[in-house]
């Protein structure tokens, strides 16, 4: 795998890009890196619709990057036939990480439900799934979150992969790269309800150096260390509902196991 | 040790001239709570009176992250990229951050020497700052309160101006080519008023005497309840290490180039509050719980550097102001030490 051991770039590694249902935001970010060129010379592209029409769909390949959130019944069984013919894969963005902002409804209201509240009566022409990120049905080797991902952060996991080693997960919040942007803490000064401090770290704190407070669109900090329970105190002292919380942490963060119970910690089973 | 002494008007004149002979930052205003080391425009917009600022003043001599070497895996070689010899300049530096300076220096330079802080060191020129304390300040019981070394010039608030002590000959060196201009000799009233400033400052701390055996409590209380209550608040965001000017964990990382060829080792803050701090080959970690890692900056913090006599925490209260969970660091260590005024 990686081209540096006499390999003189006649041995590219196979990468394939993929697109569940998504925006497509993903694969944009992906194709329109500074390096781009650089990137398609050192690897072959032997599946990327944005890029090349010759895509094969699925191909073997060693990498698969997969965008987007298992939706639709054919989500599914593209998924499963991804990973067959992949060697690593890697969940590419939000949707693909968490199930992304189409994925609110988990827990709150049934399939059926939240496809009549869309679309009432109306008939689409596949089979809709409530949706969920592609670790619940497929072995995930590497998650790239973002929405889109960070260009240093896909720079990083492409070079990681050719040199033959693998990208090391960031597992601390936001709220870190924010201090060292010497931003002003948005949730001590103004009491807003920032979730810098849950949210996975990568994208150099940029919302709230807008001035903005995050709302989470990295995801929840991996290996259980989003710490909702202290979040949601910390809001509860700041006199915010558990409604208002909840809300917020399910835009990015509905699939994560650890968010109802650590919620109903601090503001009880009452909302 | 040499006295002198400048004007308020003088002052802004003497940082317009500080400004050809380096980069000069100071501290400013960024926000309706918040303060931050920043380059100096406007000579006018340099904060004379602030608590802390958001980020600590060894980011100037140790960066948030800063690429050590290139390498080539072909040639099997590296090439170090050290820091340029530019001059930067630290005016207003309060006491606390002066004393945790030189605890960064205890082993950034005296245990393992690292050239890339010693070289930023050597070309550092701190100027110090007379402060007076708010309800998070604790330095007095810290002893740090009145620094006698780690800087070349420090200013001392008076009525009309500033009273002047000369640290090093770099400090000298700054002060002779406008002694007469902007520097005048101190006069008794002077120092009078300095002392009218101290008596002032001291009386205003919250907390006093001081705190000599509170690393011993720490050591034999370990177990104390305090640690459980308390972690459960922590977010494990790091923004107390992080905002901390005596923190110096760093991780380092390679990042290959596309081709796989050549690449860089950068170097960045790590903080123990985060999970991989302690993690280890064989997925082993050291402080496995938040807990753990909560635990592990009170005795880190409070152990004691032999360079400055005193403990690592210098009473900033950086990581009291600035945690977004609200946890008292003051306060919890009172209450493990059994000092009046803690939570118990």
């Amino acid at each position: 795998m990686a081209i540096i051991d006499g390999c003189d770039g006649e041995c590219q590694p196979r990468v394939g890009v993929y697109a569940l249902t998504s925006c497509y935001g993903c694969q944009l970010k992906l194709a329109t890196v500074q390096k781009i060129m650089e990137i398609a010379n050192a690897v072959s592209f032997e599946s990327f619709y944005m890029l090349s029409s010759a895509s094969k769909h699925p191909a073997d390949v060693d990498v698969a990057f997969v965008e987007g959130s298992v939706s639709t019944e054919k989500d599914l069984e593209e998924l499963y036939e991804i990973r067959k013919h992949s060697r690593i894969l890697v969940a590419l963005g939000a949707c693909s990480v968490n199930g992304g902002v189409q994925s609110w409804a988990e827990g709150e209201m049934t399939h059926e439900e939240l496809h009549a509240k869309v679309y009432g009566t109306g008939k689409i022409g596949m089979k809709g799934l409530q949706a969920t990120p592609i670790s619940k049905h497929v072995e995930v080797d590497y998650y790239l979150p973002g929405c889109p991902p960070e260009e240093d952060e896909i720079m990083y996991f492409i070079s990681a992969f050719l040199f033959g080693t693998f990208p090391e997960p960031k597992d601390y919040p936001v709220c870190s790269e924010c201090r060292l942007a010497g931003n002003p803490c948005i949730l001590i000064e103004r009491g807003e309800p920032c979730l810098g401090p849950v949210t996975t770290a990568g994208c150099k704190a940029r919302c709230i150096t807008f001035n903005v407070p995050c709302i989470g669109c990295r995801g929840p900090v991996p290996h259980d260390t989003a710490w909702f329970d202290s979040l949601a105190m910390t809001f509860k002292n700041k006199g915010i509902s558990k409604d208002q919380v909840r809300e917020r942490f399910r835009i990015f963060g509905a699939h994560n196991p650890n968010l109802e119970p650590m919620l109903k910690k601090i503001y009880g089973g009452t909302d | 040790m040499r006295y002198v002494k400048i004007s308020k008007q003088n002052t802004y004149e003497f940082l317009e001239r500080l400004k050809k002979i380096g980069t000069l930052y100071a501290p400013h205003k960024i926000s309706e709570k918040f303060f931050d080391f920043c380059e100096v425009d406007d000579v006018k917009d340099v904060m004379f009176e602030y608590q802390r600022t958001i980020r600590p003043p060894r980011r100037f001599f140790y960066p948030e992250r800063e690429v050590l070497f290139t390498f080539d895996t072909r040639k099997v070689e590296l090439y170090e990229n050290l820091p340029s010899d530019k001059k930067q300049i630290l005016f207003g530096v309060h006491s606390c951050d002066i004393v945790a300076l030189r605890t960064m220096d205890s082993k950034f330079i005296d245990d393992q020497p690292d050239p890339y802080y010693k070289s930023r060191r050597e070309n550092g020129i701190v100027i110090g700052l007379s402060c007076l304390p708010d309800e998070y300040c604790f330095c007095n019981v810290r002893r740090v309160e009145f620094v006698d070394a780690g800087f070349d010039l420090f200013f001392h608030e008076l009525p009309d101006g500033f009273l002047v002590r000369v640290g090093t000959v770099v400090g000298h060196k700054l002060v002779d080519p406008y002694e007469g201009e902007l520097f005048e000799e101190v006069c008794p009233d002077d120092t009078e008023n300095m002392s009218k400033f101290e008596e002032k400052r001291t009386s205003m701390f919250t907390t006093q005497g001081n705190w000599d055996n509170l690393r011993y409590f720490m050591e034999l209380r370990l177990n104390h309840p305090m640690y459980i209550r308390e972690s459960e608040k922590c977010l494990g965001c790091g923004n107390c290490t992080l905002t901390c000017p005596s923190c110096k964990c760093y991780d380092v990382q390679d990042i290959p180039s596309i081709d796989g060829r050549t690449g860089e080792r950068i170097r960045f803050w790590d903080s123990c509050q985060f999970r991989s701090h302690g993690l280890v080959a064989g997925d082993h970690n050291f402080r496995e719980t938040k807990q753990d890692r909560f635990h592990n900056r009170y005795q880190c913090k409070n152990s004691y550097c032999s360079a400055t006599t005193t403990s690592f925490c210098v009473g900033c209260g950086r990581c009291t102001y600035f945690c977004p969970a609200d946890i008292q660091f003051k306060k919890n260590l009172m209450e493990i030490a059994g000092y009046k005024g803690g939570y118990s």
